[in-house]
């Protein structure tokens, strides 16, 4: 009985103790990146909204932006996030008050490269400008998004994401 | 004879080619070269962190629980690599993905705990690691290379165009995971070829 | 709540684990040759990912989270499979051994599998509920054995066939592979 113990305790003191270092380290490393992590989600969400509403300064309202311009509310932004080909698609959205789409842009996407990621460039997301929410539909699905040749996944996926958000944010704006 | 330790991961003994392992980030990252080259800096890091460390107390370590073991040793590494890697390349660490904590369970690493630095001295276990660390990166590079060559027509290194658009139409397939197993087929029956060829004139 | 059917249905084949994600991929061609292995294999992995998915969704939900600890879940992760594998394998051995016989084997080549640590930490990418999780793990888990079956019933064939000498093993069964996946392309994009 004592032999068995003694054997335990004799195993599990090096791995507890490794276990013990290993946790010691990751807190460091973690309190050493932890804030740059937090400025690197912050960065990209103001990078966004910026790219949205160009010179507007936001506020946050609930789990979208008012976007103000001297003063004055101008729309609103927001971020539309689901699935897409391969992967989380995260867009930032900018609405007018009156429920047309100001524009759109790509926070991050993992589509594969040189067909999906094409959701990405201006060519694609320069359509969702100034178009109504029940209009953000590919074509051949009766909308008046052209879909990228080879990606209409990507494509259909990213419209999707951003119409369901977006009419989520009329009904809680209006 | 010490150099050897460093030199047997390069050619001789490739980890990818000739051990056949770690397949899996190979496969899934070798998409661009950018991709693989920050792949294979990440695996060298833990490779030789692992190699060391597990050098170290090599003698300290009961062999009951060895692999518990090296696997926290292990994990640490990664989890380090992961946390900076957010935190100062956060656009390679999207496009890495979960592939970055999966290096944990990279076969590389832990056969070389296993076989390696678990019974040899630290410098030994140093240039193992460095070594085998370097030769995952040929291996890795060279796939990535033929793959976003073919797939894109171009070559962008981390910004830098070093082959311009060869062509207008370039063969999709080889981004999309077949085109990752076509690759290594064809590289693994160039190296065949070789030395069935060596071997004949011999 | 999480839609079971998409998850299963993507699991299996439009996400397919080996084909699509390239994990599991040492086993994929390590244990390929014979189709009773395969399936040996296959069996062993369905029962570990999905047990691992149940065990380490109630551990990064309960204990990690709490206690701000997320960065950990690599470290615990790995841990609680490995010990996980390693244990079920000696309950086995002491009280199945007709079973331990036939997943024995199998069971040590698992700790290493990438695709069940990669199913654990997909689990909690894509915010799966407990029921969710263990769903997912076992898709995963059938669509392996989906394709490794395939694969070695391919490998079978091609012991008789005529391969040129330098494509002989490996690289023919990586140009197999390629095929496979080829075809499961053609699940893309299904939705549910």
């Amino acid at each position: 009985m004592m032999e068995s113990v003694k054997r335990i305790v004799r195993i599990s003191i090096p791995l507890i103790l490794i276990c013990i270092v290993s946790g010691a380290t990751l807190t460091v490393s973690n309190d050493l990146t932890k804030e740059r992590i937090a400025g690197v989600e912050q960065r990209k969400v103001n990078e966004s909204l910026s790219m949205i509403f160009p010179g507007a300064s936001f506020n946050k309202t609930g789990d979208y932006y008012t976007a103000l311009m001297n003063g004055e509310e101008i729309g609103y932004a927001f971020i539309a996030q689901g699935k897409g080909y391969s992967g989380t698609i995260k867009t930032m959205v900018g609405m007018y008050q009156n429920g047309t789409i100001d524009g759109i842009y790509v926070i991050s996407q993992l589509e594969t490269p040189g067909l999906g990621t094409r959701i990405a460039e201006p060519d694609f997301t320069n359509q969702f400008s100034g178009k109504r929410i029940e209009d953000i539909r590919l074509r051949q699905d009766g909308g008046l998004i052209d879909s990228i040749t080879g990606a209409t996944i990507s494509s259909r996926a990213i419209t999707e994401i951003v119409r369901t958000r977006a009419e989520v944010v009329v009904n809680e704006t209006r | 004879m010490k150099l050897d330790e460093l030199t047997k991961g390069l050619f001789k003994y490739n980890p990818i080619f000739y051990l056949l392992l770690g397949l899996c980030p190979l496969l899934a990252v070798s998409t661009r070269v950018d991709n693989a080259l920050g792949m294979s800096l990440a695996v060298l890091f833990v490779l030789v962190g692992s190699n060391v460390i597990i050098s170290l107390l090599r003698q300290w370590i009961p062999p009951e629980v060895r692999i518990p073991c090296f696997i926290v040793v292990i994990a640490s590494f990664v989890t380090i690599v992961d946390l900076f890697m957010y935190g100062y390349a956060p656009d390679l660490h999207e496009r890495l993905g979960i592939y970055v904590p999966l290096i944990v369970v990279n076969c590389i690493i832990l056969g070389r705990a296993e076989a390696f630095a678990s019974k040899k001295s630290v410098s030994h276990s140093l240039l193992d690691g460095i070594g085998m660390g370097i030769g995952f990166m040929l291996g890795i590079v060279a796939i990535a290379s033929v793959r976003e060559v073919l797939s894109t027509g171009a070559m962008t290194i981390f910004g830098y165009t070093v082959i311009p658009g060869l062509t207008q139409t370039p063969a999709m397939v080889m981004l999309l995971p077949p085109g990752a197993f076509f690759t290594i087929a064809i590289i693994m029956a160039l190296i065949n070829y070789t030395t069935i060829r060596r071997a004949r004139r011999r | 709540m999480d839609n079971l059917l998409a998850i299963a249905v993507g699991a299996i084949f439009v996400n397919n684990f080996v084909l699509f994600r390239f994990l599991g991929l040492c086993p994929f061609f390590g244990v390929s040759k014979k189709t009773s292995s395969a399936l040996g294999m296959g069996f062993a992995v369905i029962f570990v990912m999905t047990c691992a998915s149940a065990i380490t969704w109630p551990i990064y939900t309960y204990l990690l989270i709490p206690f701000e600890i997320e960065f950990m879940r690599t470290v615990t992760f790995i841990l609680v499979i490995a010990t996980f594998v390693q244990l079920i394998e000696m309950v086995i051995r002491k009280y199945r051994s007709s079973l331990y016989k036939a997943l024995g084997i199998y069971l040590p080549l698992i700790t290493t599998n990438c695709a069940v640590m990669g199913v654990a930490l997909l689990n909690v990418e894509e915010g799966y509920s407990l029921i969710g999780s263990v769903v997912d793990g076992f898709s995963a888990g059938i669509g392996f054995t989906l394709a490794l079956l395939l694969m070695s019933g391919i490998r079978e064939r091609l012991e008789l066939a005529d391969v040129p000498k330098s494509f002989e093993n490996l690289p023919i069964a990586f140009i197999s592979a390629a095929l496979l996946a080829l075809a499961f392309m053609a699940f893309s994009g299904m939705r549910l």
